[in-house]
């Protein structure tokens, strides 16, 4: 091979790696911008104290109640969302007739197109204002309000990617069933959604990750107290919101600042973490197979 | 038996019934905007600044299209040429796979980070570190990195698609790997390409979360100055919403926004067809 292919290949190489190594980087960058915190809080003080007070003297910070509004508002979405989603995808992926699934493809993308702060804004606007109503409550911002939202903004994963776990098991299994004069209805839910269904908690576990880093609806529909959530209909702050309303107004350097990005290096983790058991679990599946 | 056919009837309708649903969702959403943004949506709201009191009450959106505009512009500018490399790289010249792995692994773990910890980021790095402040620079640098995973992912598997034979035919002739990819492989894949480009800039002018800590301002000029704070749509209908500023003004906003969404999203939906179409011929 000439020196020119072998140049052109190192160019390409070194790009690609100095672009991948950047994740490795920002995580390094938060890590050391949240600095003395983790000495001064302590870790385990930092997540399982149930005060955020970085005016306070002495500050207190603790991230346990957004850390359990994060995970409350996601897990909601989550079981209003699978059924739906699960649903959705079998129709999808059995039953549509072709030119009606060659229409609600597109559409999905067009949802997943929709920016959060729109669905926020929505949420706000129309879902809260019928909860008040409906419920007779004095403020309908809730977690619960949050997770609604949120389902419909991971509904589009889920259901994609459902979509295509069914879609990828062999045509053979609905070919017996027919020979065999099962009905569809029985092949899809009882052969087909059980031989799918790792793949179809692969999209799940896809659409956690995306639930626990949204940012702008959680911040306009959640009610933004600092309080640990004891039910679904109370108010609470995710981790993301705490880092978008507190940034602009902590000094750099101070304590309240390093919090900020300490809580930040907690949320990458749990996200990578999600990641990577996914793609774990994928690749065991693709070898179970 | 009858009692079965009752359960298989009952199933057919829910499966129907939820798939409709998803139509219904996006009918929903444009629908009710149109009905509530659409008649304060005029040329004059287009081009006209934010007036009144409190600001932003009347007049326009224009700085903030321009400024959405300058953020996508240079958001695409730091991040598709090492998008592309990276994409060429793991598509064309990958003969250490255990580090094509690595690479494929940490961009898709790049996908996943969540847009307001790369606002942090930049925060710390761009605003603070280096002393750009609150500006465009910093804004579009957060979003170059949001959208980098988005491009080189989709730029990879376009160039992925392309029939493996133009490779081994072009290797057989003699003909080296460079010239095989820029004038063979490369402009087939170029649908593929914009297709990414279309959602990567869509994604990018509705994030509002990265650039909200590093590049948005109230009211700005949004004339491209790179160490200027600019205003941008999605984070003006935060604004105007959370403020309390107005209502309608905010279904206008919402209404712009989603439209120039759908029409690039539709326009990347488009192409992406038509590169498959290509390709299965």
């Amino acid at each position: 091979m000439s020196l020119k292919e072998n140049l052109i290949r190192i160019f390409f190489f070194s790009i690609a790696i100095v672009s991948a190594l950047l994740l490795v980087f920002i995580l390094f960058f938060i890590l050391k911008e949240s600095g003395a915190i983790w000495a001064q809080v302590g870790i385990i003080n930092f997540l399982t104290k149930s005060t955020w007070q970085p005016m306070a003297t002495p500050p207190q910070f603790s991230i346990l109640p957004m850390l359990v509004s994060t995970l409350w508002v996601a897990f909601g979405a989550l079981v209003i969302a699978i059924p739906f989603g699960f649903a959705c995808a079998i129709f999808l992926a059995e039953f549509a007739p072709a030119a009606l699934a060659r229409l609600i493809r597109p559409v999905l993308n067009m949802l997943t197109g929709i920016p959060s702060v729109v669905y926020g804004f929505l949420g706000a606007t129309v879902l809260i204002k019928y909860l008040e109503v409906s419920f007779d409550l004095a403020s309908g911002e809730s977690l619960f309000a949050a997770s609604l939202v949120l389902a419909l903004m991971v509904l589009p994963f889920i259901i994609a990617n459902s979509e295509n776990a069914l879609r990828s098991v062999a045509q053979e299994y609905r070919q017996a069933s027919i020979a065999l004069g099962v009905s569809k209805q029985y092949t899809a839910i009882r052969i087909l959604v059980p031989l799918a269904i790792k793949g179809m908690l692969g999209a799940v576990i896809l659409a956690f990750g995306r639930a626990i880093g949204e940012t702008m609806a959680v911040l306009m529909l959640a009610g933004n107290t600092l309080t640990i959530p004891f039910s679904w209909f109370a108010k609470g702050e995710p981790l993301p919101a705490l880092i978008a309303l507190e940034l602009g107004s902590a000094t750099p350097g101070t304590s309240h600042y390093q919090a900020l990005f300490a809580t930040g290096f907690v949320l990458i983790l749990i996200v990578i973490m999600v990641n990577l058991s996914i793609n774990l679990f994928l690749w065991h599946w693709q070898r179970g197979l | 038996m009858r009692l079965r056919n009752f359960f298989d009837s009952l199933l057919i309708g829910i499966l129907w019934l939820s798939g409709l649903f998803i139509l219904l969702i996006l009918l929903a959403i444009i629908v009710y905007l149109v009905w509530r943004g659409g008649p304060f949506v005029s040329m004059e709201f287009l081009l006209t600044s934010p007036k009144g009191l409190p600001l932003g009450s009347e007049g326009g959106v224009f700085p903030a299209i321009k400024g959405t505009l300058w953020l996508i512009g240079l958001a695409l500018a730091w991040s598709l040429l090492p998008a592309l490399a990276t994409a060429i790289y793991l598509s064309e010249y990958h003969d250490n796979s255990r580090i094509a792995t690595l690479i494929n692994l940490l961009i898709q773990s790049m996908a996943g980070v969540p847009s307001i910890v790369i606002g942090l980021f930049v925060y710390a790095l761009g605003v603070v570190a280096l002393g750009w402040g609150i500006s465009l620079l910093a804004g579009s640098l957060a979003l170059a990195i949001m959208i980098f995973p988005v491009l080189a992912i989709s730029s990879r598997d376009a160039l992925q698609a392309i029939d493996q034979d133009y490779r081994l035919v072009a290797t057989s002739l003699g003909v080296g790997n460079s010239y095989t990819l820029l004038r063979i492989v490369l402009p087939q894949a170029v649908p593929g390409i914009l297709a990414g480009i279309l959602l990567a800039t869509g994604y990018a002018a509705g994030a509002t979360a990265p650039i909200m800590v590093t590049a948005a301002a109230i009211i700005a000029n949004s004339s491209g100055v790179l160490l200027e704070p600019v205003m941008a749509l999605p984070y003006h209908l935060y604004i105007l919403f959370n403020e309390h500023i107005s209502l309608d003004q905010a279904y206008a906003t919402a209404l712009v926004l989603v439209g120039l969404l759908l029409i690039i999203n539709f326009l990347a939906l488009w192409l992406q067809r038509l590169s498959e179409r290509t390709n299965a011929q």
